[in-house]
């Protein structure tokens, strides 16, 4: 499992916004992202990011407390140690209070034209 | 929460007391995630871990091969994190809609693709899925694909160029239908996997089936469990081939970081 250093998440929302804080949950530690902008009202687009420094076991996105909150897109930048950085891009999916989004990608595989 | 609340109401049976437990899909999976604690109970007790389910979505992926020409063959190989295979990505189908695996020389017989593969030195098994294919190599210590990947990279875009028949038709004419390999591989994991994977509280689902390629996960004490690749690869590829022999290519979808009970 790698160690990720730090990340970068841009949430787009859809036509269901929500007005709670934004939390990510890292190896089911829950934690509001840091240096956010931007907001999670409908049709709005918010950012924000973590310095993780530790070995992923899993990384969700926390739904809301109360309601629904739709996520039009979701791009995540990682940075984890010895590989490159890289980006992963979700699909729309739709988040409430008993549900979370898988958001880690373990680095890509290296490849080579042959 | 106080404690002797908290007791009171398991005894009494208390619902409101309890988490709330999702009822989903079979592809979520529970996940623990830290509930708030009540600031004025000076002793109170945390409350348990709320259950959410967890919703898996495919990212989506970009194009590993620009549509500038169309034409020409283009090759990418990945060799896996253990160095034991190289999985080689085309831009152009090999084998529509199935998939199928070639353990030896001898079981190339009237497939191309695969005789001229088992040709060069060092190629152990073959695997063809629709535009990819995995090959696994008799010396393990060698880490380094290139130079082999080289030259089945030469080989598939020879073959390709030639236009020949790369799936012999023997194969392609005893393919079983869908509804046949499904059944013998329900069969297969109730009759064989799963009282197998029983005694170490393991259970076996089968998720999805495309043509002859099965895609499973790996439930209770498989889940996360280290011996999970080497039950998959040396029981249950076994089995799934013993009751359909046509099977191709076995996929596991089980999030193995998710494992809440694995059993090594």
């Amino acid at each position: 499992m790698p160690r990720l250093n730090k990340f970068r998440v841009r949430i787009e929302t859809g036509d269901k916004g929500m007005e709670e804080p934004v939390r990510f949950c890292f190896n089911s530690h829950r934690l509001p992202l840091e240096d956010v902008s931007g907001g999670t009202k409908t049709g709005e687009v918010l950012e924000g990011g973590y310095e993780v420094n530790s070995v992923t076991h899993s990384m969700t996105l926390v739904g809301p407390d109360k309601g629904e909150w739709s996520l039009k897109k979701v791009t995540v930048d990682f940075e984890c140690e010895n590989t490159p950085p890289y980006s992963v891009e979700f699909p729309a999916v739709e988040l409430d209070e008993t549900s979370e989004m898988d958001i880690w990608q373990d680095p890509p595989l290296p490849t080579f034209d042959v | 929460m106080s404690f002797f609340k908290t007791v009171k109401n398991i005894f009494s049976g208390n619902s409101a007391s309890r988490e709330k437990v999702p009822t989903t899909a079979s592809e979520d999976t529970p996940n623990t995630s830290t509930a708030p604690v009540e600031e004025d109970a000076p002793f109170s007790e945390p409350e348990p871990p709320a259950m959410r389910r967890v919703i898996r979505v495919s990212a989506d992926t970009e194009n590993l091969f620009p549509p500038d020409d169309p034409d020409k063959v283009l090759i990418k190989a990945q060799p896996s994190n253990t160095g034991d295979q190289c999985l080689f990505m085309l831009n152009r189908t090999l084998f529509e809609g199935h998939s199928w695996w070639y353990p030896t020389f001898e079981s190339a017989e009237g497939s191309s693709l695969a005789e001229r593969l088992f040709s060069l030195d060092d190629v152990e098994t073959v695997l063809v899925h629709e535009a990819t294919v995995t090959v696994t190599r008799k010396d393990k210590s060698i880490l380094d694909w290139k130079p082999l990947g080289m030259e089945v990279g030469t080989v598939l875009r020879e073959l390709l160029e030639e236009g020949g028949l790369l799936i012999s038709q023997k194969i392609r004419d005893e393919m079983p239908s869908q509804d046949d390999i499904q059944n013998g591989i329900q069969k297969a994991i109730n009759e064989e996997v799963n009282p197998g994977v029983a005694g170490h509280g393991g259970l076996i689902t089968l998720q999805k089936i495309k043509g002859n390629t099965i895609t499973i996960k790996m439930g209770g004490g498989c889940q996360g469990c280290s011996s999970a690749d080497f039950t998959l690869k040396q029981g249950i590829h076994g089995s799934f081939r013993k009751f359909v022999p046509q099977v191709g290519a076995i996929f596991d979808e089980t999030d193995h970081a998710a494992g809440m009970n694995p059993y090594f």
